[in-house]
């Protein structure tokens, strides 16, 4: 038969003719041969239809018709099974997106599984990067990467419009193959040519494009400032294209070549081989894999170490996956990413069984349907594939309405942001994989509870069925499966609540958790004289100008520098080399925090000096150098020694350092990159003795701080009205949002989840208790009859309930005590263990079941005696 | 007496062979040359039609019959008429291959 014939088939108007066509010609043929002559016509014709082929279409749409209108008679029913679905696939959706957004996803470049991310360490230094001599040799010797890029995100002030003042904006010094290698075409313009390894030309984002330029070809061609230098704009990146770092979308990409000229430094960045701040991006070349390109990398760097032992003695290239970089670069990030799935997961569990639940009492309660279906001649496999259409229908249901919930999720995630200038983005959207994942769950979910009630209906033995009419055998043999179902679920809620409990009882330590520093009434602001090609005198020249202009500002009662304020997301990083500590083998100097400040900064923020003295103003430039560190330091680098006039050369990262110095304070251990980080030894040196290129002013009010931020700014501006001026906010917003907004956020998560997980225990429970009410209506009836007591109802079937929830909490008990150690170990400063905590979670358990089977332990209570035994 | 599958097919072909006929036309036809042998239900016969004349072998249009009656008269089409040459050609073969194994059963024995 061909298709077109099949086709034909199924347009209504072809089968409304044939019809009428077939019954005429019947009534014909019975006129000649006379009635009765012909037999069952009914069944020829049905039997013609079937000719018709898609008699399988047709049944399916009977059948989900038929469950519609099964669904419809059951409204409380179908509402808890897809609001159980949506929850649970909503919350795996909300929370693989933000999973995705943290490790998962893909860079955005062409075939990315063929990128990998190529970098150097060496033992002393945990931060990883590759310098400009080594790369070039890497890019001039390998043979497995068909491209090598490098790039470095960093920040620049760009102005669209010259009289418009400086914007703060990520941007990407990139090398000259890095268009093509990452195998991104511009949406306008051109990509880079050779030639302009070091030429003024800038590539804009999609984003900038449209924000500056209202996506305007003239944009093309025009002039841009970066950093004061005027750059010809020659190409757009395509929208898709948000760079290769995860957080930090660059809106500028300018050539590798330009670096010297946008620092303003005095030597060419390029040049220098101990200079690691470059990220390297590979493409293999085809035949060649990580591991043979790791082994090449390996001798080449060996090679380099030979030849440079100054810059690369020590120094390991290697080969990893986007993936492996991410997760070493932020191992919080994956056990975070972890815990979430696997408590989303325990979701899902509880509201499949749940829904498993709802189908097993549904199909036990449709027996007597099911038996007449079966007598009167209906196909066993008929009757599974009607029970499966109905859970595919919930199932989908629950799909769709899960969709809503993580778009609503997303949405509430994505408003999580680090408060900086420019800003930092999380990016978490719903994408097609999150869509085929939530469908993927539905549909699997649906095989899971579908089959078994299906499977269990066919088997239904429909004489006996029908006979009992519904009151089936003793309940407690045939409830046992769910029984099972319910006391696991409540097991599983209880892991979920515990996680959630200790992740509160950690939230409150974290509140509860003095800063260490002052928060109230600073104000905080960055400038960049680098970004305007101040030398390092005018450097320390502007920031005198500006610290003597701020003081005299009305409302302002003191200003301190800093190079780094605590907890802001840009933490300084310095090589240490305290006296008389013996460093590990094949080590030198160990990395720690550290910053140069000013002598109000003890004052100012209220850092404790324990022992010695704070900066003064007569650590200047030519007088002894000295340093103060924190107890953390002593305790790491002195143990039991004292301090005081021991003598630690720092460094900072790219080598500017000097000749050690002498400790002169031990400060109070604070908090410098994160409220929950373990306690970390940290270094103060003195600004005037380690003048830096960006210091950041902290301001102290009298009143309000928010207001002086205008002053603030103008002050800046009537000493230079081009200086960029960022990140300008009162110090208790930088702090609330590090610390209370993102564990708050974590913390919502992990609540709503253990709500999620109580809601849907609970539910199950109660399903569970009413239906066995249910059941047992005729029994009660002749309890109440033989004069049991309104109470000894209610205590029976309540009995009924606390048993599966002490069940339940037993073996959750038991689960929590297997998986707490993982969580704690996973999240230091967080998941403390409380005895609260484990006291509280099984007695709400206990109430909440207790309220669950409350409900219909008293209806079954109220039952009329004559009534009930009439019922059947 | 049953018929074996796909039998049914080649006898409304064969029978539609020697000119046309309305559906009730065909089973009497039938009937009447196996001596009654093979009596077909009309039940079984007209879905087989419908079959046939969607498989393109046989085609059908409204004519007035011997009684002046109007009814649906089925013919055999040229692809039908190629149909059944094949299907007879593997019938015959069949048939004298079965005839050779039954051949005339020996005499039963007490």
């Amino acid at each position: 038969m061909t298709i077109r014939n099949r086709l034909k088939y199924l347009s209504p108007a072809w089968r409304r003719r044939e019809e009428r066509d077939m019954r005429e010609e019947l009534e014909s043929l019975t006129a000649i041969a006379g009635s009765g002559e012909l037999g069952n016509l009914t069944l020829a014709m049905e039997d013609v239809r079937a000719t018709w082929g898609w008699t399988w279409l047709e049944s399916i749409f009977a059948d989900i018709r038929y469950s519609l209108r099964a669904q419809r008679r059951q409204p409380a029913f179908a509402a808890v099974a897809v609001l159980s679905l949506a929850l649970a696939i909503g919350a795996n959706s909300a929370i693989f997106s933000f999973a995705d957004a943290l490790l998962l996803r893909p860079l955005p470049v062409a075939n990315p599984t063929a990128v990998f991310d190529v970098t150097s360490t060496t033992p002393d230094n945990p931060f990883e990067g590759m310098s400009f001599p080594d790369y070039r040799d890497l890019r001039d010797k390998s043979r497995s990467f068909s491209g090598l890029a490098a790039y470095r995100l960093t920040t620049l002030a760009a102005a669209a419009n010259p009289a418009a003042p400086a914007q703060m904006r990520f941007a990407a010094l990139v090398s000259d193959n890095y268009f093509p290698v990452v195998g991104v075409t511009p949406s306008a313009g051109r990509a880079f040519l050779p030639d302009e390894t070091a030429q003024p030309v800038a590539m804009v984002s999609y984003d900038f494009w449209q924000q500056n330029y209202a996506g305007s070809q003239s944009a093309i061609g025009s002039a841009l400032r970066l950093n004061g230098i005027v750059f010809t704009i020659v190409g757009v990146t395509p929208a898709s294209f948000t760079g290769l770092d995860r957080f930090a979308y660059p809106s500028i990409f300018v050539p590798l070549g330009m670096s010297q000229r946008l620092n303003g430094a005095p030597a060419d960045p390029l040049e220098d081989r101990g200079r690691h701040d470059l990220v390297v991006k590979g493409r293999l070349s085809a035949g060649a894999s990580k591991e043979s390109a790791h082994a090449e990398l390996a001798i080449i760097g060996a090679a380099l170490a030979r030849e440079y032992p100054k810059s690369n003695r020590n120094r390991h290239m290697s080969v990893r996956t986007e993936l492996q970089r991410r997760i070493q670069q932020s191992p919080q990030l994956l056990a975070l990413a972890k815990m979430l799935m696997g408590l989303v997961a325990l979701i899902l569990i509880i509201a499949c069984s749940n829904v498993a639940n709802l189908l097993l009492a549904r199909a036990r309660a449709r027996s007597r349907e099911i038996a007449i279906r079966l007598s009167i001649g209906a196909g066993r496999s008929r009757v599974v594939r009607q029970l499966m259409t109905e859970s595919l229908i919930v199932a989908l249901a629950g799909g769709a309405a899960g969709l809503f919930v993580a778009y609503g999720g997303i949405a509430l995630l994505d408003m999580q942001s680090v408060p900086s200038d420019p800003p930092f983005v999380l990016g978490v959207q719903l994408d097609w994989r999150v869509v085929e994942f939530s469908l993927l769950a539905a549909l699997a979910s649906c095989i899971f509870f579908g089959l078994a009630p299906a499977w269990q209906a066919a088997r239904t033995d429909f004489v006996s069925a029908l006979k009992a009419g519904g009151g089936g055998a003793s309940g407690k043999r045939r409830t046992f499966g769910r029984d099972v179902l319910v006391a696991g679920q409540i097991a599983l809620a209880m892991v979920v609540l515990i996680a959630a409990g200790m992740f509160l009882a950690g939230f409150r330590n974290l509140l509860v958790m003095p800063p260490e520093f002052r928060t109230d009434h600073l104000i905080s602001l960055d400038t960049a004289p680098a970004l305007v090609h101040y030398s390092p005198e005018q450097t320390m020249a502007f920031y005198r100008r500006l610290v003597d202009r701020v003081r005299t500002l009305a409302g302002v009662a003191g200003v301190a520098m800093t190079e780094s304020l605590p907890l802001s997301p840009s933490q300084t990083a310095v090589n240490v080399a305290p006296e008389g500590y013996q460093f590990p083998k094949g080590r030198e100097k160990e990395i720690e925090f550290g910053a140069a400040v000013d002598a109000a900064y003890f004052r100012t923020l209220h850092v404790e000096i324990k022992r010695g003295r704070a900066f003064t103003d007569d650590d200047r430039a030519g007088s002894r150098r000295v340093a103060i560190v924190n107890q953390q330091f002593v305790k790491t680098y002195w143990p039991g020694q004292d301090p005081i006039g021991k003598r630690v050369r720092v460094e900072s990262m790219d080598g500017m350092g000097g000749p050690a110095a002498e400790v002169v304070g031990v400060a109070k251990t604070g908090h410098y990159l994160a409220v929950n980080e373990a306690p970390a030894p940290y270094v103060y040196v003195p600004y005037e003795q380690n003048p830096r290129s960006r210091m950041t002013l902290i301001v102290e009010s009298v009143g309000d701080a928010g207001a002086l931020a205008k002053p603030l700014r103008d002050a800046v501006r009537s000493i230079d009205g081009n200086m960029p001026v960022f990140n300008l906010r009162p110090v208790a917003a930088l702090y609330e949002s590090r610390v209370t907004d993102t564990w708050l956020n974590c913390f919502q998560m992990v609540g709503t989840m253990g709500f999620i997980g109580l809601a849907l225990a609970t539910t199950g429970l109660y399903g569970l208790v009413a239906y066995t009410v249910s059941r047992r209506v005729k029994e009660f009836g002749i309890r109440v009859a033989v004069g049991a007591t309104r109470r000894d109802v209610v205590w029976l079937v309540e009995r009924r309930g606390l048993i599966l929830a002490g069940v339940g909490i037993a073996i959750g008990a038991a689960l929590t005590a297997a998986a707490t150690p993982m969580l704690a170990a996973s999240f230091p400063g967080l998941g403390v263990s409380s005895p609260a905590v484990y006291a509280l979670i099984p007695l709400v358990l206990l109430m909440v079941s207790a309220v669950a089977s409350y409900v219909p332990a008293r209806r079954a209570a109220g039952l009329d005696p004559l009534r009930a035994l009439r019922n059947e | 007496m049953d018929l074996l599958q796909g039998t049914l097919d080649m006898l409304v072909l064969r029978t539609l062979l020697a000119g046309s006929l309305h559906g009730y036309g065909i089973a009497k036809t039938i009937r009447s040359t196996s001596n009654e042998a093979l009596d077909i239900e009309f039940g079984s016969l007209y879905p087989a039609l419908k079959r046939l004349e969607a498989k393109g072998w046989i085609a059908s249009g409204w004519e007035t019959s011997e009684h002046n009656r109007r009814a649906k008269y089925y013919r055999l089409t040229a692809a039908g008429r190629k149909h059944l040459v094949r299907e007879h050609s593997k019938w015959a073969d069949f048939v004298s291959a079965v005839g050779r194994i039954m051949g005339t059963l020996p005499e039963a024995r007490g």
